[in-house]
């Protein structure tokens, strides 16, 4: 690959990204995955992907050699020009809200269920402008783009973890390497002035096809939501970006007769009332429950181990609806201790009073027969530093310190960058690890603190990364930290630079007095006082 | 036996400070993470973690937790101990060698083998709270104590090559003692003897002849012990990267940390486009001291030593008690002031208002979390007058003194005013 860029003239090393969109076939693709679970909520899941075939992410290099024009007819204007403006090889953007809960709902269909913001792109080296400035760019340019403050993740919140973010496709062999910028705002929230940008990148809009459904009133009622974007780079196909969707919905909660039904009219008081003539492929997928009577209508076009699936590319006003006949009301599976539909799970937790300092605890518990090699990543900003020495790892009530290698560490500065703490842990079978670490309590400037600063501040998710059995990574994300820090007075700040002045000029000068001036013995009269007269 | 004999009673405090160092309870309270008594730059918590760093090929000076000298890594990982029960009994021993180290410049200020007052001196260095507690909490401020004073002992000895090499190790550990060189080199011409009652110009009582030549080789042989002190510092740290972190973070202040100096709560309130220039400002206050202190002083550069290290008490940036404690215990060394202190009811009082102000408001504000900043903040200003009080105490008695005349004697017939 390195050799043919180089062998090929320099006209045609502008064949980068979109430049020749007109000759390279786009396609696009749709689907909603729809999965009831047994706690009566439904996990829905769009995703929307078009594909740039045969195009090359942007090299860096050829990054001052002036605008070409794009044309593009299904991908995505306003994201083309951000990847080629500051050379993105792959990109991850997900917004999200609520919390993700791995026990009750499984593993999510779109992994990146981090609370709040998350970014992180492979961002290739080369040409004038150093990877940390397109990495602003590119921030300050996606926060425009999806009206979100994906600005603020700047060199306090950005990380490289490369073990637990590795590439989803290809990286071009260019000769100098691609680099990591990973960044978290847990305090970030996702809401309509996000979806209305996020539509605006699809082909049909909302207005026909899967993307109809999307009903923001109905969206961000549900218990969790976040929608995401990715862009990755596969060497045979093409530059792929696929949007994304997830929502967890509670029937229960929206209907007048605490049934579990469900359709798509229920749940997003929609339906789809055409499809989108563009699709390559439009297609609806509902996981069938199991071991239950049920009734679903219409008729699916197939049904293909236990999901139903609908082709809705030639489809009018489709409504699907799940049903229990035999249930009259829904009750909670409160009696038996269901078990978890997750093989692993992480718990983290800050404890301690003090505004100084805390403990850090992380318990994980692998249900698996088997030991499990997993990554953990801490990316904590410098507001909360570890103290590693104090690390301990305890499984059933033993010492295990072994469970821990390969630790990758960069210590946080204070007012800059935060730390990362990347390590591989083992999991023992059936069994639960327990991480403790005591950590210290930063204290800030007062500028430094958002104006409600009582509330504290959100921590970013620690993520832990194992590899399911089918080879698969699979990332989970613990939930978000809240830290009290301690505040100082915010109306005083001339009270304080006045008063520590003060102090220190009146010190500064009963010494300098004391320096300066002659002893002198004054004799006093008896009996008069007012009369002085110099002795000395 | 005879009680008054000092190996016995310096053998005997010595035995009472490791007991108390041992004491189990001593643990539960957990001093090492006290603001008062460690500071970012001595905590024991934050070596610990340096050394961790150190030893798993992590660079400590890459980040923000860890600003110790490279000295203290090297110290660490190969002649001292880091288990906690044996770092308990070196620290002691380090303030047993601090205490041994007053007394004998005591004996030489005096010229005497030994005198009644060593037990008493030993003891105002040993059991002094502002010095044992942070020795408890096992901040290496008692390390640079014990530095500075062995560097003035071998300095009153006239031993100049030990005396600058101390003071070079002291540079390392604690930038600011920089400050004390000019009447460490007066020490080295002149002597220890008392001077205070019959003020002189300076005379280099130890080598008339030759007394600026000496002192220029004076501070190129410091010079020469510090270079080779950074060199170590360099191999030691692989990079210069120990500066920045060490001196560095005396002068830019990047960590916050409360404690019951002046500078922290100054430069958290501080606006942004300000802090450079107060920091500028702060850092160039204290050296306007030197100079007018020794000129004054210039007959008795020990008692200069002394007044400066009153200075750095009250305004080190990263103030902990162990500076103050080590200028309040060397008033030992100064009895022939006493009847002349200026106040000494009003600086004892604000002592020990601040000394009980303190720990109380940090818990309200921190622990408990029913006070504000403003509560430690107003602390640290009593603690800030208690030790302006004090210094301002000692300059005026070793000023005083010379005019002579006690205070008592002719009342009402004799005053002493300044013109």
């Amino acid at each position: 690959m390195t050799l043919a860029l180089k062998a090929i003239p320099l006209p045609l090393l502008l064949y980068v990204l979109g430049t020749v969109a007109s000759s390279t076939p786009e396609t696009f693709h749709e689907e909603l995955t729809l999965r009831p679970l047994r706690d009566g909520k439904v996990i829905s899941r769009f995703s929307f992907s078009t594909l740039l075939g045969g195009a090359i992410p942007r090299n860096p290099d050829v990054l001052d050699a002036g605008n070409t024009p794009q044309h593009y007819s299904l991908f995505p204007l306003g994201l083309g020009q951000v990847l080629r403006e500051y050379a993105a090889t792959e990109l991850h953007l997900s917004l999200n809200s609520g919390k993700w809960e791995y026990d009750r709902w499984g593993y999510p269909d779109e992994q990146e269920v981090g609370t709040g913001a998350q970014l992180w792109a492979w961002i290739g080296d080369g040409g004038q402008a150093t990877v940390d400035e397109r990495w602003k760019g590119l921030r300050n340019a996606l926060a425009g783009l999806f009206c979100a403050s994906i600005g603020s993740l700047d060199d306090q919140r950005t990380t490289s973890p490369t073990l637990a973010f590795a590439p989803e496709g290809d990286l071009p062999a260019w000769p100098l390497p691609h680099h990591l910028r990973h960044a978290t705002l847990p305090s970030e929230n996702v809401c309509t002035e996000n979806l209305t940008p996020f539509l605006k990148l699809l082909p049909c809009k909302g207005l026909s096809g899967l993307a109809s459904l999307l009903n923001p009133h109905r969206l961000f009622d549900a218990d969790w939501h976040g929608m995401s974007v990715h862009v990755s780079w596969r060497a045979r196909r093409g530059v792929e970006v696929r949007l994304a969707f997830q929502a967890v919905f509670d029937p229960v909660r929206m209907s007048t007769d605490r049934k579990r039904d469900w359709s798509l009219q229920s749940i997003f008081d929609r339906t789809i009332p055409k499809a989108c003539p563009i699709a390559e492929s439009s297609r609806i997928a509902v996981e069938l429950p199991k071991n239950e009577a049920y009734a679903v209508d219409p008729r699916p076009t197939s049904v293909q181990d236990g999901v139903a699936v609908y082709d809705t590319s030639q489809v009018n006003d489709l409504d699907v609806s799940l049903r229990w006949p035999l249930e009259s009301v829904f009750s909670y599976p409160l009696d038996h201790p269901a078990e978890p539909l997750s093989q692993v799970s992480v718990q983290r937790t800050l404890k301690g009073t003090s505004q100084s300092r805390g403990q850090l605890s992380v318990s994980i518990a692998n249900s698996l027969p088997s030991e499990i090699q997993a990554i953990y990543l801490e990316t904590m900003p410098w507001h909360v530093q570890f103290y590693l020495h104090t690390l301990k790892i305890v499984v059933d009530g033993q010492a295990r310190d072994d469970l821990l290698s390969d630790i990758a560490y960069t210590p946080p500065e204070p007012h800059g960058r935060p730390a990362l703490l990347e390590s591989v842990l083992t999991l023992p079978p059936n069994s639960t690890t327990h991480l403790d670490m005591e950590v210290m309590k930063s204290f800030l400037r007062y500028t430094e603190h958002p104006p409600d600063a009582q509330r504290g501040w959100d921590l970013p998710p620690a993520v832990l990364v194992n590899f399911t059995p089918g080879g698969r990574r699979q990332r989970l994300y613990t939930r978000t930290l809240l830290v009290d820090l301690a505040t100082p007075d915010f109306s005083m700040p001339y009270n304080v630079i006045i008063m520590s002045c003060t102090l220190i000029a009146l010190t500064f000068g009963m010494v300098f007095n004391l320096m300066t001036r002659k002893f002198v013995v004054v004799r006093l009269k008896k009996g008069e006082k007012a009369s002085k007269e110099k002795a000395d | 036996m005879n009680w008054k004999d000092f190996r016995l009673s310096f053998s005997l405090l010595v035995l009472c400070r490791l007991l108390l160092a041992v004491t189990p309870y001593v643990d539960s309270l957990e001093l090492d993470h006290d603001h008062q008594l460690s500071s970012p730059t001595n905590s024991y918590v934050r070596l610990q973690e340096g050394i961790f760093l150190y030893k798993h090929d992590v660079d400590p000076y890459s980040g923000g937790a860890f600003y110790h000298s490279p000295l203290y890594l090297s110290l660490f990982t190969t002649v001292l101990p880091t288990s906690r029960f044996l770092c308990r009994l070196v620290w002691t021993l380090v303030d047993a060698l601090g205490a041994w180290a007053l007394v004998g410049i005591w004996r030489e200020r005096q010229t005497l083998e030994s005198s009644s007052r060593d037990t008493l001196i030993a003891a105002a260095y040993l059991f002094n709270p502002y010095l044992f507690l942070p020795n408890l909490a096992l901040s290496t401020a008692s390390f640079e104590n014990m530095l500075q004073l062995l560097a003035l002992l071998f300095a009153c000895k006239g031993r100049a090559s030990p005396a600058l090499f101390f003071a070079s190790i002291l540079l390392h550990l604690s930038l600011h003692s920089v400050l004390l060189l000019p009447p460490f080199i007066l020490l080295l011409l002149s002597s220890p003897h008392s001077h205070l009652v019959n003020p002189k110009v300076f005379i280099a009582y130890r080598n008339p002849k030759a007394s600026l030549s000496t002192a220029l080789s004076y501070i190129g042989e410091f010079l020469v012990y510090s270079a080779i002190m950074s060199l170590c510092c360099t191999t030691v740290a692989g990079g210069w990267g120990w500066v920045e972190k060490t001196w560095g973070v005396v002068l830019t202040l990047p960590d916050l940390t409360p404690n019951p100096g002046l500078w922290w709560y100054f430069f958290t309130e501080m606006f942004d486009h300000f802090r450079p220039f107060f920091l500028m400002v702060f850092s160039v206050h204290l050296l306007m001291y030197v100079a007018p202190i020794c000129l004054k002083f210039q007959h008795d550069p020990l008692f200069a030593s002394f007044a400066l290290l009153g200075v750095l008490g009250m305004f080190k940036p990263y103030l902990t008690l162990a500076d103050p404690g080590l200028f309040l215990s060397m008033y030992a060394l100064f009895p022939e002031t006493y009847p002349y202190l200026y106040h000494p009811l009003v600086t004892t009082l604000l002592h020990l208002h601040a000394a009980l102000l303190l720990p109380l408001f940090h818990s309200l504000w921190l622990d408990q979390g029913t006070g504000n900043a403003n509560f430690f903040y107003a602390s640290t200003l009593v603690f800030g007058m208690a030790n302006g009080a004090a210094m301002v105490d000692a300059i005026w008695a070793g000023l005083r003194i010379a005019v002579g005349g006690r205070q008592g004697e002719d009342e009402g017939e004799i005053a002493v005013v300044q013109e």
